[in-house]
């Protein structure tokens, strides 16, 4: 059950990866948030669940490889792209607008990378669970 | 070049504890067991399928009033009770089978 734990929390990090994915590619156009800026494109931080220098020391068993967690999302260093549109009602004095520079290619990239990974976890889980099934019939078989 | 070489010999030096790593933990030693009772263990199995079942039910109703909650671990939680409900039931069989085994020993 323990190696079904752990492709199910890469599967939940993977899932919230798609998530901060489609947010970005949905707001390739927002001009403006909450913060008054243009969007910034997010990246989710994951990295292993446990404490990093037991795990690295070697101390750990692997019982105690607890799979991988969402460590946070962190923006993007990407700039702004100005435009120059004075009817947009978010131009400033001199009519630019500014729109979030977002890789689109990059984006893309990383959604097939992530829907992969999904896959990884969910091949690796389904064959953890064939084991466990098969150990099921043990002594059974006529 | 040199960093490089830094962080792999962190992982391939220690090569008894890489392998450490991965060893399980012993089995349950049987004078534990024997403490316990049979029937201690049996109905401690059967309380976990429980905690099972009732988390896939809860995932499921969950999912049903509000589909934010990622699909996969809907299936996960089913497929665990699933499992879990299995093994009791080989178990049960396993029981079962040995006591008709002694009930029709010739004597």
């Amino acid at each position: 059950m323990r190696a079904m734990e752990i492709s199910r929390s890469g599967m939940d990090v993977e899932w919230q990866r798609l998530q901060v994915i489609a947010q970005n590619l949905a707001n390739l156009n927002t001009t403006r948030t909450a913060s008054g800026e243009p969007f910034r494109a997010m990246r989710l931080v994951s990295g292993p669940r446990g404490d990093f220098a037991s795990m690295i020391s070697g101390k750990a068993s692997a019982q105690q490889f607890g799979g991988v967690q969402v460590m946070g999302m962190e923006a993007t260093g990407s700039g702004f792209r100005r435009v120059h549109e004075p009817g947009h009602p978010h131009a400033d004095a001199q009519g630019f607008v500014s729109y979030p520079e977002i890789d689109h290619a990059g984006e893309m990239t990383l959604m097939i990378k992530t829907s992969r990974t999904y896959e990884a976890n969910l091949t690796a889980m389904n064959i953890a669970q064939q084991m466990y099934s098969r150990a099921l019939e043990l002594g059974r078989g006529q | 070049m040199t960093g490089i070489e830094a962080i792999g010999a962190i992982g391939l030096g220690a090569g008894d504890a890489a392998i450490s790593r991965l060893s399980l933990t012993a089995p349950v030693a049987p004078a534990q067991i024997g403490q316990a009772g049979f029937s201690d263990i049996l109905a401690s199995g059967i309380r976990q399928v429980e905690g099972k079942v009732a988390t896939a039910n809860e995932m499921v109703q969950r999912f049903a009033l509000d589909d934010s909650v990622p699909l996969h671990q809907v299936t996960f939680a089913l497929e665990e009770a699933r499992m879990s409900v299995e093994l009791a039931m080989q178990v049960r069989t396993r029981l079962v089978e040995s006591y008709r085994e002694l009930m029709n020993m010739q004597i």
